[in-house]
């Protein structure tokens, strides 16, 4: 078996089998107010994680010894993979971490200039989107997929080491996988059901138990809005406030109109005597001009735009 | 002690001669698994997890939830604000329906790439993607529930888009809206979909997926001979039921961590007026929404293309697979049309969704 594929039997069921109990932690702290991917939660939850993960490793490794091997598992085999792999994760971890930021990085600043070619320039917004997300990601992913094979590799190099120190077992496989079993389950059926069924009674227990007295009953997100008190609606003083608007408005429609009608009269005085001098340029403006409409419907015009907008205000 | 049965055995004795217990748990547990168990066959039995636990969830908020315009929205509010952890309660159900969308895609393309759609497990296929089509049903029903502006928009946006389904189209929007513009008939007809129709058509369905799986067996791996598969075969107990076991506390309390983290919050109370608001579907079908988007498919025609035509033609081919591809061959490796394609579609998914995300910082 290559290194990659020992790393991925490992590694992989391993990260699988972690999984649900780091959860449990990460809820339990979350029901204790403390968030697992902030300052003291984060510390208290990789604590928490060491033991699961050597217990994980441990679970996952003798499987594959077993197994895929057909190897006796050595002793402290999960605290010996535990250990040689958080050493290669310090190393790896940052320096994998700079590599895919600097290639996303440079790969966005390339595909930005691609863009800007001419060409390229009208494409719609729909369109640009997609383009420009796939043009960044493809180097970006290829690049991952590479540290992810080279960490595989380098820790099923670690894991190839430990198989130097099993000795070989010649036993059938289902006498292996019987052992496997009897290593992490118990035989008895129903005490393995009863024993999950306690775990998590516990667990629920010990969830509820925190969370009344921590969270913030309802969750801090929902915010009640502050109630608006609406002063109660008194008929006779509406309909005489309206019929005042009412009235100030007549007035005002009024004095328009008169103004308007003013304005017409001045104006074909004004037409009458320079209507030699401008036969044909004046007519086409004054049929455009609204000044030249009938008075009436001006008014009616400017009662009909502000309509709209006046119910829309008492909304 | 002296031999004699206790009164809980004295129970179960009596159970198991009149319903046959101790046969059921024979035949449930210690089903043949061949080649071993797997990680890769747990997610079944995590989508019939969360199911329950959607139908717990839900079930508990049918206790305060008033199906009517009027009231929808408010008996969501009073869910959230004065029913104890009625918050966690909402968001676990809205976070469990986006877990069962993430596990059928992952349960589809697990028996997409393994070959396990093949003879003779054609009818468990067939029934599956009706399952899958249930799902997605649920999720859109859903979505209107709390009366929202995101709940009425992301449903006007979906009617609309069925709508121009030709000849039946007319009728499903007609149906569906139950008037012109979404009301209290549509609501009630979403919520009865939901709580009635779509839950006793996925028990049914699924019943029906389980006993065709069991009489059909399990697939096994792709890889390897019969000889080396009959030599690894295990039962179902306790390999595989402790590996479901820890996928569904995983995806339990995955959910649980999501409520917590993102509760569900709910924007103004829905009117047909979108204002400021810019209308859009549920993630899992914002590919589609900005496949929509693209200027190829600009005007009526090419919306019914993107929106009806490819999903539905997609759906067709995906029910046609085990009647097309006859080759017994399962392993995805020796089977490049298939692996390729695979990709394009998750990718394709991918991308429009990303995208879909980013274009809408844009609106913004």
């Amino acid at each position: 078996m290559s290194s990659v594929k020992l790393g991925l039997a490992v590694a992989w069921p391993a990260f699988w089998t972690a999984v649900p109990a780091k959860i449990v932690f990460a809820l339990l702290l979350l029901a204790a107010g403390l968030h697992p991917w902030e300052e003291a939660g984060l510390v208290l939850l990789l604590l928490l994680s060491i033991p699961v993960d050597i217990w994980a490793l441990s679970v996952s490794a003798r499987t594959v010894f077993l197994e895929r091997l057909r190897l006796q598992p050595p002793d402290q085999l999960g605290l010996t993979l535990w250990w040689q792999g958080a050493l290669l994760n310090l190393v790896y971890l940052p320096l994998g971490y700079v590599i895919e930021s600097s290639t996303k990085a440079g790969a966005k600043a390339v595909v930005e200039k691609i863009l800007e070619i001419e060409l390229l320039k009208g494409l719609p917004v729909a369109e640009r989107i997609s383009v420009e997300l796939v043009l960044w990601s493809v180097p970006s992913a290829v690049m991952l997929l590479l540290l992810v094979l080279g960490w595989l590799f380098l820790f099923g190099w670690i894991v190839r080491r430990q198989t130097a120190a099993a000795r070989a077992s010649d036993e059938s496989y289902q006498a292996l996988v019987k052992q496997w079993d009897l290593m992490r389950v118990p035989a008895d059926q129903p005490l393995l059901l009863a024993v999950f069924a306690a775990s998590g009674v516990g667990l629920v227990l010990l969830f509820w138990a925190f969370m009344p007295v921590t969270t913030p009953h309802p969750h801090e997100l929902y915010q009640k809005e502050a109630v608006k008190v609406v002063p109660p609606v008194k008929p006779a003083e509406v309909l005489q406030k309206t019929e005042k608007l009412i009235a100030q408005a007549e007035v005002a429609v009024q004095a328009l109109e008169e103004k308007a009608q003013e304005e017409a009269k001045a104006q074909a005085k004004g037409k009458g005597k320079g209507q030699g001098q401008a036969k044909d340029k004046g007519t086409g403006k004054e049929a455009a001009s609204p000044k030249a409409q009938p008075a009436g419907s001006d008014a009616k015009a400017v009662k009909a735009e502000k309509a709209p907008a006046a119910t829309g205000q008492t909304k | 002690m002296n031999g004699q049965p206790n009164v809980l055995e004295k129970i179960i004795a009596f159970v198991d001669e009149r319903v046959g217990l101790k046969t059921l748990q024979a035949k449930m547990l210690n089903e043949p698994v061949p080649g071993g168990s797997r990680w890769a066959y747990v997610f079944g039995s995590v989508l019939l997890f969360i199911f329950i636990m959607q139908a717990v969830t839900g079930i508990l908020l049918m206790f305060y939830y008033v199906p009517s315009a009027d009231h929808a929205y408010a008996s969501t509010q009073y869910i959230i604000h004065e029913v104890d952890y009625g918050w966690f309660l909402l968001s676990y159900h809205f976070w469990g329906s986006s877990a069962m969308v993430v596990m059928v895609f992952a349960h589809m393309s697990q028996v997409f790439l393994w070959g396990a759609y093949k003879k003779p497990r054609e009818m468990i296929w067939l029934v599956g993607l009706a399952l899958f089509g249930l799902v997605m049903a649920f999720g859109f029903t859903g979505y209107l529930l709390p009366w929202d502006q995101r709940a009425y928009w992301a449903t006007t946006v979906g009617v609309e888009i069925m709508d121009k389904t030709p000849i039946v189209g007319d009728f499903i929007a007609r149906f569906l809206k139950g008037g012109p513009t979404p009301g209290q008939m549509t609501l009630s007809r979403f919520f009865v979909i939901h709580v009635m129709i779509l839950p006793a058509a996925l028990m049914g369905l699924a019943g029906l997926h389980l006993f065709f799986f069991r009489k059909a067996g399990p697939a096994g791996p792709f890889r390897g001979s019969s000889e080396e598969l009959k030599a690894k075969t295990d039962y179902f107990f306790p390999r595989q039921v402790w590996k479901d076991m820890v996928a569904m506390a995983a995806v339990f309390l995955t959910i649980c961590s999501l409520a917590f983290i993102e509760p569900v919050v709910l924007l103004e109370e829905a009117t047909p007026d979108p204002g400021d608001y810019h209308p859009e579907p549920e993630w899992y079908f914002l590919f589609l929404f900005q496949m929509l988007r693209l200027k190829i498919f600009a005007g009526e025609f090419g919306q019914f293309l993107a929106g009806v035509a490819i999903p539905n033609a997609f759906l067709l081919l995906l029910a046609a697979l085990p009647f097309i591809d006859r080759n017994p061959e399962r392993n995805i490796f020796k089977r490049p049309i298939a692996l390729v394609g695979w990709l394009i579609v998750m990718i394709g998914i991918l991308v429009f969704t990303m995208s879909a995300i980013i274009n809408r910082e844009f609106l913004d």
